[in-house]
């Protein structure tokens, strides 16, 4: 080797070591995202993985985070299939092989529980935006943090409309139905219904399951029509949500409230599947693009100009989650997996973007569950616009000027 | 070198490789994608035995890996009974329920044994999704059951819990050894031999004095007995099992599918095809997921596709050839060096 090579070399070798120092100076912290981007949910999951983006695009462009010198989020996704145990290995793969600082996801209940597992072995803060089942924070984990509500408050807001609407419209609502996917997320709606109903004094004239992939409900509606209840309470996945209200109007079975549980109901496609068959419907929301909550209409503004389609609870939840994470690594000041579980238990949102919530503010108590999320209810209606979903309970509220059409006009 | 002494330092480098790779590659994912990929080539091997050998379509078996993963966690959640002996009870119970389903379906022909195994698994399923408690075992319905994992870092071999994947590795390595080797045996033994003669021509065999039917149940319960202790396997790894992962037609599917490209009733055909399937749908799930999703099934189906169009016999026949054509020339220049 001539003495000029031998000094190329040292010179490359020592470019190549000053881009890394370059390269180290500027942090990333690495958000993996665990979705179900194939599969039935794919939709939900690419929704999720929008509001994610545009959250993380926002973050980025004001500096990122600060007190780790400007460092910017970086979003890695992986594919849970909506399937437990590729969540599993997938959410392992993040933490061994990518080295993430922190794990979202992952919406399907199913997928989120085992998941959530992997992450407090490792001992790495898992932020679930979304996915109901209540046992996901009741496991005494560490590391998982909750904003949107549990199932059981889900359910428990339910039965509180009912009242207050029987209250309010002074209607007699006597009996109850239950029509529920078979999954698992139905099954613990449906359980919990049950505890409800009875205590509240109401008949259970029929209790329901049915396959979610289902490519004809007849079955079923006429089981619903033959029941004759006042309230028909549904859980359903997108594509048998369209189809059970589109069987109901078939056969003209009427009665005076359907209630949906959010999910296939709350859907972008259900109103169009359904058109007029779904007016006057109630269903339990997270978030509504009506709610009276400040840079909430520019946000779902902005979103719909990206995206195409409003925002939903769900992905308003995924926006939030990084806004919470955004706010805790800037008090944590560190990567330590520790010190950011830390700042998240300690957590206090109420100002910035992530005010757009329905909640007063994002504050995880002792088990990671987000104390304050709450709840709405919106009907389905055409107010001169097209059908869209307004927003009835809790009272507070309610869309000004609105009188919800209640009980539904029979057909 | 003789061709005979060539297969055996083939098979010799085979195994060390095998026995040496988790020392080379440290990567836990990689680890996990080669562990999944020996039990699927397990859970595939056990298949053959039924669905190779006994030349019928069993569309069921994920039925016994439902079987031992729910056995082996009952027993260790209710009564803290060691994995270990979960998966040998699991195992003792699916052999029993093979018995059972094997007895009045295996005398049926072509579709129709697939169809009655079929029906068997989704009966078993909506049981399993609609009760939660079984007598005095809890199944939690759809829900599934969720094994607590031990503190981080910590591992325990009676718990069959383990912190790092080298274990798993290991373990499944044995596992799918031993069946192989158990295949191998079989394929040459009395049973092998009636199995696939009934198989082929059940008039002919039965003409000979072969009990057929009798020869299949037995294949069938030897085939349920070990696979369910892949299930067991299974639910350890994942530390959460539920009735659409470990009781669904896509687990049997798969299993005939990786038997079907590799090549149906040949010894190297599951691992053949667990290693042309396992890799393909992992790597495109990891590399591809966030830009194409849903790409890995796509890639699967064309896989499937070709195979079927260009080698319907599975890939395991091209394969031998190749491996003839290189054990000939590499036998045949040694010796004719000696000339």
């Amino acid at each position: 080797m001539t003495k000029k090579s031998l000094a190329t070399a040292a010179l490359t070798l020592l470019a190549l070591v000053g881009m890394s120092m370059s390269a180290m100076a500027e942090t990333v912290v690495k958000i993996g995202n665990v979705e179900p981007l194939s599969g039935p949910s794919a939709s939900v999951g690419q929704q999720g993985k929008n509001a994610r983006e545009m959250a993380v695009e926002e973050i980025n462009a004001a500096g990122g985070i600060k007190s780790l010198g400007g460092a910017k989020l970086e979003l890695i996704y992986a594919d849970s299939k909506s399937d437990p145990n590729v969540g599993v290995t997938e959410t392992e793969r993040l933490i061994n092989t990518d080295k993430v600082n922190i794990v979202t996801g992952c919406w399907n209940s199913g997928v989120t529980y085992p998941a959530t597992a992997v992450a407090e072995r490792y001992g790495v803060p898992f932020v679930v935006p979304v996915s109901v089942r209540d046992t996901i924070t009741e496991r005494g984990f560490k590391y998982v943090f909750r904003i949107a509500a549990k199932d059981s408050w889900w359910t428990r807001d339910q039965f509180t409309f009912l009242k207050d609407m029987k209250d309010e419209f002074g209607t007699e609502l006597k009996t109850v139905a239950f029509v529920y996917e078979n999954g698992d997320w139905g099954t613990g709606f449906a359980a919990q219904w049950k505890t409800l109903a009875e205590e509240a004094g109401y008949e259970i004239v029929l209790d329901e399951p049915y396959p979610s992939a289902a490519t004809d409900l007849t079955p079923v509606v006429t089981k619903i029509r033959r029941a004759k209840p006042d309230v028909l309470l549904l859980t359903s996945n997108a594509a048998d949500a369209v189809l059970i209200t589109n069987t109901l109007a078939d056969y003209k079975v009427s009665p005076k409230v359907i209630l949906g549980s959010g999910g296939g109901h709350a859907d972008p496609t259900f109103i169009s599947g359904t058109s007029d068959n779904s007016k006057f419907m109630f269903d339990i929301v997270e978030w509504e693009t009506d709610v009276n909550k400040p840079g909430a209409k520019e946000t779902n503004d902005k979103y719909k100009a990206k995206y195409g389609s409003n925002l939903t609870g769900e992905a308003v939840d995924a926006y939030v989650a990084m806004y919470v994470i955004a706010d805790a690594l800037e008090r944590a000041g560190s990567l330590e997996p520790a010190k950011i579980r830390d700042a998240l238990a300690t957590t206090d949102l109420k100002t910035g973007p992530a005010a757009i919530v329905a909640y007063d503010s994002i504050k995880f108590d002792a088990t990671g569950q987000n104390e304050n999320a709450a709840l709405a209810i919106v009907q389905i209606n055409d107010l001169g616009q097209g059908l869209e979903r307004i927003t009835v309970w809790p009272k507070t509220s309610r869309r000004a000027d609105y009188t919800p059409v209640f009980p539904m006009p029979q057909k | 070198m003789t061709p005979q002494s060539f297969k055996k330092t083939g098979l010799a480098l085979l195994v060390l490789t095998a026995l040496a790779l988790p020392l080379i590659l440290r990567s836990p994912t990689y680890l996990h994608i080669l562990i999944m990929l020996y039990l699927y080539a397990y859970m595939t091997t056990t298949w053959n035995l039924v669905g190779g050998f006994a030349g019928v379509l069993p569309l069921g078996h994920s039925v016994f890996v439902g079987i031992g993963a729910y056995t082996s966690t009952v027993l260790w959640l209710q009564w803290g009974i060691s994995p270990w002996i979960g998966m040998l009870v699991g195992g003792c119970l699916a052999g029993f329920v093979a018995y059972l389903i094997g007895k009045p379906t295996l005398k049926m022909r072509g579709a129709y044994f697939a169809l009655a195994t079929m029906a068997f698994v989704e009966g078993v399923r909506v049981i399993v999704e609609n009760v939660d408690q079984l007598g005095p075992f809890k199944l939690n319905g759809p829900r599934g059951l969720n094994i607590p994992p031990l503190p981080a870092g910590e591992g325990s071999l009676l718990a069959f819990q383990f912190a790092t994947k080298e274990p798993y590795y290991y373990i499944i390595l044995f596992m799918l050894m031993g069946v192989v080797y158990l295949t191998w045996r079989l394929s040459r033994s009395k049973l092998g031999y009636s199995l696939s003669a009934g198989g082929e021509e059940p008039e002919a065999a039965e003409a000979l004095g072969v009990n057929v039917a009798k020869c299949k149940v037995t294949a069938m319960v030897l085939s349920a007995f070990l696979t369910a202790l892949a299930g067991t396997f299974l639910a350890q790894m994942t530390l959460f099992i539920y009735p659409k992962s470990v009781l669904t037609l896509d687990l049997s599917f798969e299993l005939a599918f990786i038997a079907l490209i590799g090549g149906r009733g040949s010894l190297a055909g599951p691992i053949i095809g667990a290693l042309m399937l396992r890799p393909v749908t992992e790597f495109s799930r990891i590399y591809l997921s966030a830009t194409l999703p849903g790409m890995h099934l796509i890639l699967l189906g064309v896989i499937l596709i070709v195979v079927m169009l260009y080698q319907p016999r599975g890939l395991s026949e091209p394969l031998t050839r190749l491996f003839n054509r290189l054990q000939d020339r590499i036998c045949s220049t040694k010796t004719g060096g000696a000339k």
